[in-house]
């Protein structure tokens, strides 16, 4: 349309003004495309090893042992496996909301201290995460028990009488969950917070803001795209989590993991397993869908 | 559904192609455990026998997994050819063609505890479900019967009893709520879940042998249900625990050869020396599991052999693994109904 207008006004420049305008779509999506076969190794590799057998895996579930939906028939028509269900959203979202209570401060500190001592934090964090994940769980049942560290301590200081139930029930997974989770928190956060400029906050308190005010109105916001990629990448791994809930928790508060291990493994009924994932995964799809819708700017979403 | 198998199928022997790397046939085949102390005993009492009389190298895999041998056994591609697992996941898996049937011109036959052979299976080793307690935290009273697990006021403290929908709970709660022992299949599931839900907030789960050690010596339970080996093991480290092996319930382990295997012949030959006389009195010797072989009592270490179930079979109850094979999996489903209730 602009080549139009501008060619019938200028005439002899027609064919310049006219590859100009329509040079930037064509540019843009071969710059786009550009350097595309790169990719096919790993695209290759997703298919070959994750999409395939994925897809296989969610074709049990409506094949076996009779095609239909009877598995997930049976998932929904029994209230023990819906319980199972809620039980793992219910943990997942504690973990995460606690591993953002505990992470943020934590991420904030790191940020604020010297240099030096900051990286020291940070690697005190990734520290806990090369440990065996078996061992850190067994140390917190270690800790948690009813004849544990912790429970003779507060026994013997007469803070307590009876010792606390802290393992094998919710609080255990809870407890041992969100410390095994607060780094995939602190992670993202603090880079987020290296990148906020502090002359925004000073901004903001000469502008009159209280300490409050500056924190909630200018630091959170800033802080959301840490937030948000944290939290949901804890609440996506929380949902899958098996060792840490099936040390530390009760059989009472079974997650979906182990239900499926327990289908796979001991009783060879594949279909329901399948089922079973499946509904795990398009629950997480329809959260991530919401995310992205809240969050556009996230390291995932259409960065603009 | 063929397409959707086939694809599982091609995938998983894609996957275990890769994973399992070279071994040659015919003068070697893979055997399966469940790893530690077990496997260990296994190995030096069966595989290095073996491999010295017959030259057939037997490479130690595991742990067992149910789900890959299924997946094996359906894709084509079995690097397996002895796998050690539960009796009633034997039966189970013939059932559902998963096994070779056994060749009792190899293997005797006769000399195998009945209750612990069939067509697709020869018995590993065997063992009793215990009323293990822990002394310093009982205090005096000595609790004898199941009946005892559900007696809070004598017995205070948690008890701890296995994890999984398996043969073992359900037939203790039974017998403690006064069913007779030949009464007990078919399971009044009602009437079990209903004898457990008077303890059930003072249960403890364990789901392997190290954390019921654990439970038991620590003092976190009081008392419970426990593998009698494990128990041996904590007495024999001088840990405050007790036994009672009133109305223990005999489970056993089985040793099954996969479908098709590619050493079976080896893998036949290997069972016959597992399942021989010495062979199961050495492994008891080293792990305090009960042989199946009846001629091996006599060859048992004389500390040992009154620890073992083979020493307390008056009024020994053997869980009924055909029963579970049935129905483990209708009976699971209310276990797990229950549990989260």
């Amino acid at each position: 349309m602009a080549g139009q207008v501008s060619s019938s006004v200028i005439g002899s420049r027609q064919g310049d003004a006219h590859s100009v305008t329509a040079a930037p779509p064509a540019n843009e999506r071969s710059l786009r495309w550009r350097g595309f076969s790169n990719l096919l190794p790993a695209l290759a590799f997703l298919s070959i090893f994750f999409l395939l057998p994925l897809v296989a895996l969610l074709l049990r579930g409506i094949l076996e042992p009779t095609p239909g939906l009877g598995n997930y028939a049976q998932l929904f028509a029994n209230s023990a496996y819906v319980r199972v269900l809620a039980n793992t959203f219910s943990v997942a979202g504690l973990v995460t909301l606690i591993s953002l209570l505990l992470g943020f401060p934590l991420a904030w500190a790191i940020t604020l201290v010297p240099r030096g001592w900051g990286r020291w934090l940070l690697n005190i964090v990734l520290l806990s995460m090369w440990t065996s994940l078996l061992a850190r769980s067994y140390s917190w049942l270690v800790l948690l028990q009813s004849s544990g560290v912790i429970n003779k301590l507060l026994m013997a200081l007469g803070i307590i009488d009876q010792p606390l139930e802290m393992v094998h029930n919710l609080s255990g997974v809870v407890i041992g969950m969100s410390y095994i989770m607060i780094p995939f928190v602190v992670l993202p956060l603090q880079a987020t917070m290296a990148a906020i400029d502090p002359m925004v906050l000073q901004a903001g308190s000469i502008c009159g803001a209280s300490q409050w005010t500056n924190f909630y109105r200018v630091f959170l916001p800033l802080c959301r795209p840490g937030l948000f990629s944290g939290g949901l990448m804890v609440f996506v791994m929380s949902l899958g989590y098996y060792v840490t809930p099936s040390l530390l928790g009760g059989a009472q508060n079974m997650m979906l993991p182990e239900f499926i291990i327990q289908q796979v493994q001991s009783f060879l009924n594949w279909g329901l397993a399948s089922a079973a994932a499946a509904l795990l995964i398009a629950i997480t799809l329809v959260l991530f869908y919401f995310y992205l819708k809240l969050q556009p700017e996230s390291p995932v979403g259409n960065a603009r | 559904m063929a397409i959707g198998k086939g694809i599982t199928a091609a995938l998983a022997g894609l996957v275990f192609t890769l994973g399992s790397g070279v071994t040659t046939a015919a003068d070697s085949i893979n055997f399966v455990s469940w790893g530690g102390s077990t496997q260990d005993a296994q190995k030096e009492a069966w595989a290095n026998v073996f491999s010295k009389s017959s030259g057939i190298n037997v490479v130690q895999d595991g742990p067992t997994d149910y789900g890959k041998l299924k997946a094996m056994v359906e894709s084509g591609n079995v690097q397996w050819d002895v796998v050690d697992v539960e009796a009633d996941f034997a039966l189970r898996a013939a059932k559902e063609g998963l096994l070779e049937p056994l060749d009792f011109k190899t293997i005797d036959r006769t000399k195998i505890d009945p209750r612990f052979v069939s067509d697709h299976g020869v018995g590993s080793f065997f063992f009793s479900f215990v009323l293990g307690y822990n002394k310093d935290k009982l205090k005096g009273h000595d609790p004898e019967t199941w009946s005892s697990l559900f007696d809070t006021k004598t017995y205070p403290g948690k008890r701890a009893l296995y994890k999984w929908a398996s043969p073992g709970v359900l037939e203790l709660a039974l017998l403690a709520d006064g069913v007779t022992p030949d009464k007990l299949y078919p399971l009044d599931l009602d009437r079990a879940f209903k004898k457990l839900d008077t303890i059930k907030k003072d249960i403890v789960w364990w789901g392997g042998g190290a954390q019921s050690q654990q439970l038991l010596a620590s003092g976190e339970a009081s008392l419970g249900m426990f593998w009698n080996g494990r128990i041996y093991a904590l007495q024999q480290d001088a840990a405050p625990v007790g036994v009672s092996w009133k109305q223990n319930l005999v489970m056993a382990d089985m040793l099954v050869v996969p479908k098709g295997s590619k050493n079976k012949e080896a893998a036949m030959k290997f069972l016959a020396n597992a399942s021989s006389e010495k062979g199961q009195a050495d492994f008891s010797n080293l792990t305090a599991y009960a042989p199946v072989n009846v001629d091996s009592v006599k060859r048992l270490d004389s500390a040992l052999a009154s620890n073992l179930p083979t020493a307390h079979v008056a009024d020994q109850v053997t869980l009924n693994f055909a029963y579970w094979a049935d129905h483990g999996s209708e009976i699971a489903t209310r276990w797990n109904e229950w549990l989260v209730k």
